[in-house]
């Protein structure tokens, strides 16, 4: 028989908290009801966490309902299949680029000087837009008023 | 997929809540669940139905971005009084529900550890095998640690309404 002393409230302390999860084992179940129905420190501490538990669970957390998170799902849908077009469409360029530059250098009937200065009119237009485009993405990185709507 | 979009958007909810715990913040948790949304969705294959169900799955995820998050911030950007009202609304203002208010006062008032086991059992209902799961810990101290929380949510509560 369990006794109404100090060191035995403290035993049964945390099984009171699995007694109202559920997640005791038959035994251990047992216990604390024999405990609590000779304790009534326990009783009320066991009454005072099952309030608890109730109030936290009728609590509102979060006020998104579920009409947000499925406007966000679908935003998250655009994202991800946007982010696929765009890995598709620069792949296919590149691919297309590169079978362009070897047809250009080996299989073109041009000359040597003709070559050179078309590639260099290319390859510039190409490092002018690398360096628009870097200094772009830095500029974006780096602005802490780009989510901020007008 | 269709089910799996069904699923996420009916955990949103709840996931949000465990990353305010977490952040302290609403928008900030918001952004957090987008982004375990967009993960998820990236690669569904990730999730492994016969591992277990999706929603302690999803909330390990998300707790996991919320992490991420924090070791981004400096230290000093925790808004921890957002926690109080993340939210309030007229009938709160006007006290009409004041125990909802105080579990929310009392949830900032103790670490977030203990705050986001709480959340896990109480308001998430998970069991003690999908908490451990979660948080990465043993299953069986769950237990103990979840009661040592709801020790600390008790002492807040009743230190607020003195």
């Amino acid at each position: 028989m369990l006794s109404n002393t100090k060191p035995m409230d403290e035993h049964v302390g945390e099984l009171l908290s699995g007694y109202i999860d559920g997640e005791l084992t038959q035994q251990q179940r047992q216990r604390v009801e024999i405990h609590c129905g000779n304790c009534g420190k326990c009783e009320s501490e066991l009454s005072a966490l099952r309030a608890l538990r109730r109030d936290v669970s009728n609590s509102r957390l979060s006020e998104y309902g579920e009409d947000v998170w499925r406007e966000k799902m679908d935003d998250t849908t655009v994202k991800v299949t946007r982010s696929i077009g765009w890995l598709l469409f620069l792949g296919a360029v590149l691919i297309c680029g590169g079978i362009g530059i070897y047809a250009f250098v080996f299989e073109s009937s041009m000359g040597t000087f003709e070559k050179l200065l078309i590639g260099a009119v290319y390859g510039g237009l190409a490092l002018l837009f690398i360096s628009v485009l870097r200094q772009r993405l830095i500029e974006r990185k780096a602005d802490k008023y780009k989510d901020v709507e007008i | 997929m269709t089910i799996m979009r069904q699923e996420l958007t009916q955990l949103g909810g709840g996931a949000h809540a465990l990353a305010t715990q977490l952040l302290g913040n609403a928008d900030d948790a918001a952004d957090a669940v987008h982004d375990a949304f967009e993960a998820v969705l990236r690669r569904p294959q990730a999730y492994d139905s016969r591992k277990g169900p999706l929603k302690p799955w999803f909330l390990r995820v998300v707790r996991n971005r919320c992490l991420d998050m924090i070791r981004r911030r400096r230290p000093s950007a925790m808004p921890v009084e957002e926690l109080i009202d993340p939210g309030t609304t007229p009938e709160e203002a006007l006290g009409v529900d004041q125990r909802r208010m105080a579990i929310k006062q009392a949830l900032a008032m103790i670490p977030a550890e203990k705050r986001e086991l709480i959340v896990l059992r109480d308001y998430l209902d998970l069991s003690y095998a999908q908490i451990a799961d979660v948080l990465g810990i043993a299953q069986g101290t769950v237990m103990s640690r979840l009661h040592r929380s709801r020790i600390a949510l008790k002492e807040a509560l009743d230190n607020d309404a003195q």
